[in-house]
């Protein structure tokens, strides 16, 4: 009993983890069909952020959250304004935006190194202690992260399914011009999406530093997790990503405990391959992915 | 890219030389005293000495690739003070090896030699380094010290001394992390410190060379010491939960947990996983306990971790005097045991070349093979204890593992986390320790 609930745990915790890092760019590309290879850079900067509005203007903890996603969004606005922006409407964006944000990735990483330096740091926002079932201990920390994946994903589907904003970037993804046709503000719309993908990005740094530590690079392994899941699950599926973000973990977990830990993510890349032979689009997507 | 360098001022009067040496008094450990007296109250005035260093500047290991180039510089200025290498100063330069692959690191070797001539190489680590830095260096001629603690240089070097003449490890291979640690058990169960409730031992490692050689050198000894491998993990990097690691292990609990794996933030995760539910093991970690983060993030679960070094800061006077000196140049959190590696590195260089009439530059083969005999000859003591070459591999001797006089090779260090508030005691091994193993409080 005490091995299933440790194993439940685990995959639970690792599947938050990876919700959290996925959203961001699972919505980036749903609405823009844009890759944001500066996602992991967002997710350091995010960390880093928190922990300077705590320790350097000694906020509170829910406080200095929203000052690390005011500066996630402000970064997103950045990245629309000077690499988005220009491209728009260009042949072969899809490409070169995927090109440029590898670019403002390496140059954010840089910029958190030259501010905060290379030495790994704890991030102050995290809670101690959790609670003990049978032998098997949950950190409230684990909960906590788990909690926000939930109310991301959430707020995520709602901010799509259920506003008028949501409707507009629906309309965008499915067909740019006829949208624009329908008075949609196109440019408004990336815009808001890449401000809205870098603050959600900021509160996943966050999440994801309180679990490990602050690195220039920390967001480098979650963004590659992060990118698979997305394929698995069809790139651009906010609420798909976060099933298949919660499913890779359980699995994970419980091959790491059956087999060895050295297995889980080869295995994990093996089911990946065997679902994309079997439906090309991932396992919620509605067309094919995008080779580039 | 050339560093702006924060200079000792070169005194404006030549001084005594019994006034030079107090003045200059721990300056490279019983070295800096030894460079000065050579130097004879020269200043470093003449021609500058390009010395280089390719270190990760950037990416996962930049952490201590900013420790070795302040280990450098701080070196440099220290030597100039004492009149550089026969009155003519050295000059650092680096070139970032990033995420250590061997392209990267021939590449940015190759930059120091053609773009500034360096006479020596004075490296931290590298872990994708193999042989191909050693290739450069034995094409150029000049002398190369580094710290990558691999037995691979061991092989390289005793598979062709007469090519690879100038490249030195400064410190023992990381081989020898397995029979000392396996030794230091027996000694601390011996001295009635730590009993075993069982003859099992877990050792988890992390893919790579390094993690790999060290984790397989203490199971194939094991059964020497009368330990059974119960389990032998391969964990991906980085790794935050444990829970699947844990579950095994309380299934089958070891008297000994061995991780290999460095990432500070992964073994601290470990140990906040561990304690709540923890196994009644004595837990030996690698490297990682030494940087501050580890104890920041695991906090009060950190206290009792064992780890080690075969290269590190002595807690004694040379030492201290270097972390005081260190800390109050680069800041509180500096890391000075990662910095002091290429400074004695430097030391070692410096000595050796002032001994054998002076550096070489790239080319000059005579001149840098009189170097480098004096460097495969020298005792050195440096603020990480006795560099002495193994002639056979230019590599440093471990202590007490491969040479049983502590004045004849680089001291094994085993440290103890005891407050979470402080650094690691150093309990082992003697005459060196400066604090009693504790026994962890989950050991009961």
């Amino acid at each position: 009993m005490d091995v299933t609930l440790q194993i439940l745990f685990s995959g639970l915790t690792l599947g938050a983890v990876y919700a959290v890092s996925t959203v961001g760019l699972a919505l980036v590309f749903g609405a823009l069909n844009m890759l944001n290879m500066a996602h992991g850079a967002l997710l350091a900067l995010g960390g880093y952020a928190c922990m300077w509005a705590m320790q350097s203007l000694g906020l509170p903890a829910p406080l200095a959250a929203l000052v690390a996603m005011a500066v996630g969004a402000a970064v997103g606005g950045a990245i629309f304004v000077l690499a988005a922006r220009p491209m728009l409407g260009q042949e072969g964006f899809e490409t070169r935006i995927f090109i440029a944000t590898i670019g403002i990735g390496l140059v954010l990483e840089n910029v958190i190194h030259k501010f905060f330096g290379p030495q790994p740091q704890a991030q102050p926002l995290k809670l101690d202690g959790g609670m003990m079932f049978g032998r098997v201990n949950l950190p409230w920390q684990n909960v906590l992260i788990f909690v926000t994946a939930v109310l991301m994903m959430v707020g995520v589907a709602m901010l799509l399914g259920r506003s008028r904003l949501g409707r507009a970037i629906r309309a965008t993804s499915m067909n740019r011009d006829a949208a624009q046709l329908m008075g949609v503000p196109i440019r408004r719309i990336y815009a808001l999406i890449l401000m809205l993908s870098g603050a959600l990005a900021a509160l996943s740094g966050i999440m994801i530093s309180s679990m490990s530590s602050l690195l220039p690079n920390m967001g480098a392994d979650p963004m590659l997790k992060a990118f698979i899941i997305c394929v698995v699950a069809g790139l651009g599926n906010v609420p798909g990503a976060a099933g298949v973000a919660f499913a890779l973990g359980i699995l994970e977990a419980l091959i790491q405990y059956v087999f060895g830990v050295q297995y889980a993510f080869a295995i994990l890349l093996c089911l990946v391959i065997v679902v994309l032979i079997w439906r090309p689009q991932g396992i919620f997507g509605e067309r094919e992915v995008i080779r580039l | 890219m050339k560093v702006n360098k924060v200079k000792l001022a070169a005194p404006n009067v030549i001084p005594g030389r019994r006034t030079f040496l107090k003045g200059m008094a721990g300056f490279g450990g019983a070295a800096g005293g030894l460079l000065a007296g050579i130097n004879d109250g020269a200043r470093a005035q003449g021609a500058a000495i390009p010395v280089g260093q390719a270190a990760p500047l950037t990416d996962f290991a930049a952490a201590d690739g900013v420790e070795f180039r302040n280990g450098l510089i701080m070196a440099c200025d220290e030597i100039n003070a004492l009149g550089g290498i026969l009155g003519r100063p050295l000059e650092p330069y680096f070139e970032d090896t990033r995420q250590m692959g061997d392209a990267t690191n021939v590449q940015a070797v190759q930059r120091l030699i053609d773009r500034y001539g360096v006479h020596a190489v004075i490296n931290g680590y590298n872990v994708g380094s193999g042989s191909a830095i050693p290739d450069v260096i034995a094409d150029s001629g000049v002398i190369y010290v580094h710290y990558d603690a691999t037995m691979g240089h061991n092989s390289l070097i005793a598979s062709d001394p007469e090519r690879y003449y100038g490249s030195f490890q400064g410190c023992p291979a990381e081989y020898w992390y397995g029979p000392g640690f396996l030794d230091f058990l027996r000694n601390i169960e011996e001295s009635g410190q730590f009993t075993r409730s069982n003859n099992k031992m877990a050792v988890i490692l992390s893919a790579g060379v390094y993690a790999a050689n060290i984790a397989n050198a203490v199971r194939d000894q094991a059964a020497e010491f009368g330990w059974e491998i119960s389990m032998f993990e391969t964990v991906n990097v980085p790794i935050s939960e444990w829970g699947p690691t844990l579950a095994r292990l309380r299934e089958d609990p070891p008297a000994v947990i061995c991780v290999t794996h460095f990432f500070p933030a992964d073994l601290a995760q470990f140990m906040l996983q561990f304690v709540p539910n923890p196994t009644p093991s004595l837990i030996y970690m690698q490297y990682g306990p030494s940087l501050p983060a580890f104890r920041e993030i695991a906090g009060a679960a950190s206290e009792g971790v064992l780890y080690a070094t075969v290269v590190g800061a002595l807690q004694d006077e040379i030492g201290l005097a270097f972390e005081e000196r260190y800390k109050e140049r680069f800041g509180a959190n500096a890391g000075h045991n990662s910095g002091a590696q290429p400074y004695d590195g430097a030391y070692l260089w410096a000595v050796a070349a002032a001994m054998a009439g002076g550096t070489g530059e790239p080319d000059e083969f005579d001149q840098n093979r009189l170097v480098a005999d004096r460097m495969r000859s020298l005792i050195y003591r440096g603020v990480c204890g006795v560099t002495r070459m193994n002639p056979e591999e230019q590599s440093a001797r471990a202590f007490p593992t491969e040479v049983t006089d502590p004045s004849l090779g680089m001291p094994h260090q085993f440290l103890q986390i005891q407050d979470h508030t402080a650094g690691g005691k150093l309990i082992a091994p003697w005459p060196y320790d400066t604090a009693e193993f504790v026994k962890p409080s989950w050991l009961g």
